[in-house]
């Protein structure tokens, strides 16, 4: 069942229990009221026949000159005062053994009244249908004898039973017009539940985007805001998920792409050298070297690959290292790169420590001065400087190569991401470098910019925390 | 002579390309990026494209969407595996799409279909004292035909329009027999033995170890 039919029907149905009950009380007190006041009239009536009966038996005991009357006489002189009355109301008279000795009319007594009259000698008073019945007990004639009268109390009973039919049809009316109101309000009062329901309903189907509608100050406008910063929350949460799968997506996209071109060459070439019968010394110095030439570039791919996936999961060895010392030893064995370029390298440090994982580190200096010999020319000089600067440590290293297109060096740390992907590829690059750069920085809770101008070179800046100048 | 153009940015891949396209015996022509292409494809006339799809200037699906010349048929050489960039390639009218990486023989042999579909090959072949009508399906030698079923037909016309380059036992199944084919190479061994008691080739199809088979040229 629907909540507003809920509402509805246990209000009705409270409603209707609390008018009826009223009304019913309401009929029962005004009724008991009439009934008393005639059961008074009826009652006086019947010692005002008494009293005027017993004072006129006795005149007729005067008149027939005895002492006492017989019962005999007394149903005589009875019939005689009652036959010709005409009185509507009947009247019974029965002796002490509770025997009829007479009744104006044939009256059905209600059961047990005589016995209660006689068991208490006081007056009782019983309603049986329409009639009301009023038994006494008087002594005449020196015997007792019960005198019961029947009176018809048909008009107070209809007006109660009229009422009560009466009460019935305004009982319905009423629920017939309390139904149609509390309708209308239950329906309005839950409209905004409604509307919450649909919001709510399209925002779990995925339009997350979608808010719902806040009008007042009550509770549900109240469920509707939650919902909405719920709504807001799970917004946020899915497109930042959203994010992650597609540069997830777009780094798969790209690794495929990179290792299906050496793949195509490798394939390629060595099937030519085993299906041709004859192929030429020329020829297959040319495929062989073309093979091992991209073979070792899904070696340097794979290698690169394997260093940014394990960067963040290997156990990193956290030592406070001397950076002076640690610069030297990258400037000796990257020397050996740059004086084959006849290039000049200048790697060195002010004294002092830094909390670093010493191979990550050094991975990442080399890939910077990679990056920078691959971009200068013969007689070039390529620096790398470290200073302390307060609590941060603050490494340079610049180069006067070809520099970057500025409009580039935003993507230039996404993954596979290369400026010019010919020359990259001739110079063994696969465009991982900057990528694994960047992740060991942040590693380190560091920082890393870039500044080039294409023509005069390139600088890279980054600063990491927790350096001790000595 | 048949010429086709390779479009291709990678260097090493379009020379394989250039150097598998000569053993079938065509001319390829190696350009490097996609406005030289479209250059070329809307000034000479080509007998087959082999595209790939990703250029550094432009994408191959739009070198064939603006192409006004398209009297020469296409196929996309591409990395994208995708089922969707396949779809879209070949409503833009592609006759073939070949996903990196690819055999030699078999990007060959997907030249040689859409050639034959666009009826660019030649329907009569010769060699030495064999001569075979593709279109008539019949083979003759020294004048005389021979009775040759259609699958070892098919054989022969494989081997003589790869002369001097080893097959494949699988790659002749799924040459001749069709990629769904999974019958046992054996099946291979005894067509050609067939086609060389038939036609005397003892000596011309010789058996490669651990490989297949090479159909020498016919010259001494």
């Amino acid at each position: 069942m629907k909540l507003w039919q809920k509402i509805f029907l246990y209000t009705l149905i409270l409603v209707m229990l609390a008018v009826s009950m009223t009304s019913i009380l309401l009929l029962k007190n005004s009724f008991s009221f009439s009934l008393d006041q005639k059961k008074q009239s009826v009652y006086n009536e019947h010692e005002f026949l008494i009293t005027s009966f017993k004072s006129m038996m006795v005149t007729e005991r005067l008149r027939s000159n005895a002492i006492v009357l017989e019962e005999k006489e007394l149903k005589k002189y009875m019939e005689s005062t009652f036959d010709k009355t005409g009185n509507n109301n009947g009247i019974m008279f029965c002796n002490g053994q509770s025997e009829q000795i007479y009744a104006n009319k044939d009256m059905k007594l209600p059961s047990g009244l005589l016995e209660a009259v006689k068991d208490t000698g006081k007056s009782y008073m019983q309603i049986q249908g329409y009639q009301l019945y009023t038994a006494s007990s008087e002594s005449m004639e020196g015997k007792t004898y019960y005198v019961v009268t029947e009176s018809d109390i048909t008009d107070v009973m209809e007006i109660h039973e009229n009422m009560l039919w009466q009460i019935q049809v305004i009982s319905m009316v009423c629920a017939i017009v309390i139904a149609l109101i509390l309708l209308v309000v239950v329906k309005t009062l839950l409209l905004p539940l409604k509307k919450i329901n649909e919001g709510t309903r399209a925002i779990a189907q995925g339009s997350y985007q979608k808010r719902i509608q806040e009008k007042g100050h009550d509770e549900l406008s109240e469920l509707a805001h939650n919902m909405n910063r719920m709504a807001e929350a799970v917004e946020t949460n899915v497109s930042a998920l959203e994010h992650v799968a597609e540069d997830r997506k777009h780094f798969i996209d790209n690794l495929a792409h990179e290792m299906k071109t050496p793949l195509t060459s490798i394939l390629g070439f060595s099937d030519l050298l085993q299906i041709k019968k004859e192929v030429t010394e020329e020829n297959r110095i040319e495929y062989a070297g073309i093979i091992k030439a991209e073979a070792s570039r899904m070696r340097t791919l794979s290698g690169k690959l394997m260093e940014l996936i394990t960067v963040g999961e290997t156990n990193l060895d956290w030592q406070m290292e001397d950076m002076q010392r640690l610069f030297a030893e990258i400037g000796t064995s990257l020397g050996v790169i740059t004086d084959k370029r006849k290039m000049y390298l200048i790697c060195e440090s002010e004294p002092g420590t830094l909390w670093v994982d010493r191979e990550l580190f050094k991975s990442l200096l080399y890939n910077l001065v990679d990056n920078a010999v691959k971009a200068s020319r013969e007689g070039d000089k390529i620096q790398v400087m470290g200073r302390f600067e307060e609590d941060l440590f603050e490494i340079q290293v610049s180069d006067e190569g070809m520099g970057i297109p500025s409009e580039e060096i935003e993507k230039i740390t996404q993954a596979f991401y290369m400026v010019d992907k010919v020359r990259g590829r001739e110079k063994g690059g696969v465009g991982l470098g900057l990528a694994l750069c960047k992740e060991i920085v942040s590693l380190h809770r560091g920082t890393m910019r870039f500044e080039s101008r294409q023509g005069t070179g390139t600088k890279v800046f980054i600063s990491m925390k927790g350096g001790e100048h000595a | 002579m048949i010429r086709i153009l390779i479009v291709e940015d990678d260097a090493n891949i379009a020379k394989l390309v250039e150097a598998t396209v000569a053993i079938g015996g065509y001319e390829g022509v190696v350009c490097s990026n996609g406005a030289e292409a479209f250059e070329k494809i809307e000034h000479e006339n080509y007998d087959l494209i082999l595209l790939d799809v990703m250029l550094p200037d432009m994408s191959g699906f739009e070198i064939i969407q603006n192409r006004t010349n398209t009297s020469a048929p296409v196929i996309f050489i591409t990395a994208k595996q995708e089922l969707t960039d396949k779809v879209r390639g070949l409503r833009l009218g592609a006759e073939d799409y070949i996903v990196k990486p690819f055999e030699a023989m078999e990007l060959l042999a997907r030249i040689e279909v859409i050639l034959r579909r666009v009826k660019r090959t030649e329907n009569v072949y010769s060699y030495g004292n064999i001569s075979v009508n593709v279109e008539e399906h019949t083979c003759k030698y020294d004048g005389e035909e021979v009775y040759l079923t259609p699958k070892e037909f098919e054989v022969l016309v494989f081997f003589i329009q790869h002369k001097d380059v080893a097959i494949s036992r699988d790659r002749l199944l799924s040459a001749v027999w069709g990629f769904e084919y999974e019958g046992e190479t054996r099946t291979i061994d005894i067509h050609i033995q067939q086609l060389r008691k038939k036609l005397n080739l003892r000596d011309k199809l010789v058996t490669i170890p651990k490989l297949g088979y090479r159909l020498e040229s016919a010259k001494e």
